[in-house]
């Protein structure tokens, strides 16, 4: 396999759709939309100037953004073990079983080298309770909240079953970031993919602390696409729109199980789904003035309005696994990022014998951060390289090889079109996070 | 044509141009602050600075 890191130079026209075409030049994500009813053929003179007087500086800024952007983000994962069985859960059904549980002395242990790590940065690290089902341990994490709340921020994901009241409460006090995982609107399917057993599910429990949480702002909710719910996703937003809930990501599956392999959704009908629910999530924002944000979709506006703006992770390449962002397992393992739970061989170390900077040095952390989309056949020559990334390097090793392009290929590709489509129809002010909007300058304007 | 050095708009101007069917749309903006300088919306911690306790 060629992995050359030969770079594609210059602009490229791409059809948008029959009213729209789009100059792009891959390496920066400089873009013009050009519509189609001008025929004005060429493109004006002050357009190339534009992008001549750019692209240095947007060729550099893209490369920091890829390369250089530091540590940002710890996911600890304080227990191994999980109450549900998601049929696509890529943590291996043998840990959330059999798992590790961190115990106190470990965890504060974690945290104290997580905040040596961070002693000379000016910006709080994020510190994101994730993997298994951390409720499991509330009190452990509650205690570690209180205890480092002045040094970290802090978010919890959580399939909400064992969620009270007060911890709302106190989650709601302490600002923390919460992602409350729901599949589906309706309770049947939802428990049928989020299974707790006895055929019962998160439903009830989920829908309850969206209650509780009333429209906190901290709160997301992350839906898992699969070929089962793919078709109710419109319902969804209306759904989780009427519960006040601001910001949910859907994601699609990850097939780095192979018992995910069959869920995966079908590219068209997901793409289609996905454009009617963030038709559906605009129309609500807009009629209501309560904002509903798609964030995947989000990430994909922000790749090409304001690229250096996007969170990193999935969708950018290297993505931010073991770069922008570690996990640390129940067992004190550093990983690049929680899909590599069942790839021994990634581990970047144990933190109670090593740190954050050993395992972010390691020969496993830079086999993950070594690929990049220019690496990959498919995608080396692809002017979308740098807007959607080519996820996930886990999910493709354990599917046989990083150096693939995605498994999702072509929904990305759709959704990459659709945002372009989404620009022209001037509805980006929507599309994204109100409070981020009003913090957006342009650097540029071609007017 | 405008360049960054000339344009410092903001949100309430964050919209294509206004013409009718405008030639060409071309833009770049930049975060000039976020709560913890990351995220743009709603994820794990990253609630707005203002609403930050601490
Ligand atoms: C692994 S769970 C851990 C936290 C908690 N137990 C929960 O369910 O939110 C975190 C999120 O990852 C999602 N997830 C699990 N397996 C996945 C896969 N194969 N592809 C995409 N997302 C997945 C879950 O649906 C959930 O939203
Ligand atoms: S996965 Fe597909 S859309 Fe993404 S960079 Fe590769 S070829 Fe392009
Ligand atoms: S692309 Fe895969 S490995 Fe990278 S952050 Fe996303 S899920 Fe993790």
């Amino acid at each position: 396999m060629n992995r050359s890191n030969k770079r594609n130079q210059g602009t490229y026209l791409v059809d948008i759709d029959p009213a729209w075409k789009l100059v792009l030049d891959p390496e920066n994500i400089f873009w013009g939309l050009l519509n189609k009813d001008d025929q004005g053929a060429y493109l004006p003179a002050d357009f190339l100037h534009l992008y001549e007087q750019q692209k240095k500086q947007l060729d550099r800024q893209l490369a920091d953004f890829r390369f250089t952007t530091e540590l940002n983000s710890v996911y600890i994962d304080p227990t191994d073990r999980c109450n549900a069985h998601c049929p696509y859960c890529y943590i291996p059904q043998e840990i959330r079983k059999h798992g590790t549980q961190m115990s106190a002395g470990l965890l504060d242990e974690v945290l104290r080298k997580i905040k040596a790590y961070f002693k000379d940065s000016r910006k709080k690290p994020v510190i994101i309770f994730h993997a298994a089902e951390p409720f499991l341990v509330k009190e452990l994490l509650f205690d570690a909240i209180r205890k480092y709340r002045t040094s970290f921020l802090f978010g919890i994901q959580t399939n909400a079953t064992l969620l009270e009241k007060k911890d709302v409460d106190f989650m709601k006090a302490v600002r923390a970031g919460v992602g409350i995982s729901l599949d589906a609107p309706a309770k049947a399917l939802n428990n049928h993919l989020r299974s707790t057993g006895n055929g019962n599910g998160n439903y009830d429990a989920a829908m309850q602390a969206l209650d509780w949480f009333d429209g906190y702002e901290g709160l997301s909710v992350i839906t898992t696409v699969t070929r089962h719910n793919v078709t109710v996703l419109e319902e969804l937003v209306r759904v989780l729109h009427a519960k006040k809930v601001s910001s949910l990501l859907l994601n699609p599956v990850r097939l780095t199980m192979k018992s995910a392999v069959s869920l995966k959704p079908d590219d068209t009908l997901f793409a289609d789904n996905l454009i009617r629910a963030v038709e559906t999530a605009m129309d609500l924002t807009e009629k209501t003035g309560r904002q509903i944000v798609v964030g995947n979709v989000a990430n994909t506006i922000l790749a090409i309005v304001a690229p250096a703006a996007r969170r990193m992770m999935c969708d950018i390449s290297p993505c931010g696994a073991g770069r922008t962002f570690l996990t640390v397992t129940a067992n004190g393992d550093m990983l690049p990022c929680g899909e590599f739970i069942g790839f021994k061989e990634f581990s970047g170390g144990n933190i109670s014998a090593s740190s954050i900077g050993h395992a972010l040095h390691s020969d496993a952390f830079k086999r993950v951060r070594e690929r990049t989309v220019e690496m990959i056949d498919d995608c080396k020559t692809c002017v979308f390289r740098n807007i959607c990334g080519a996820p996930c390097p886990a999910e493709l090793h354990a599917r046989g090889d990083m150096y693939q392009k995605a498994r999702s290929c072509e929904f990305y590709k759709t959704m990459i079109r659709y945002a372009f489509q989404l620009i022209a129809r001037d509805k980006v002010q929507y599309l994204l996070r109100s409070d981020a909007v009003r913090r957006m300058e342009y650097e540029y304007l071609y007017a | 044509m405008r360049t960054s050095k000339e344009v410092k708009r903001t949100h309430k101007d964050m919209h294509a141009p206004k013409k009718e069917t405008p030639h060409i749309i071309a833009y770049r903006m930049k975060c000039a602050r976020t709560a913890n300088g990351l995220t743009h919306f709603v994820m794990y911690g990253d609630v707005p600075k203002q609403q930050m306790p601490l």
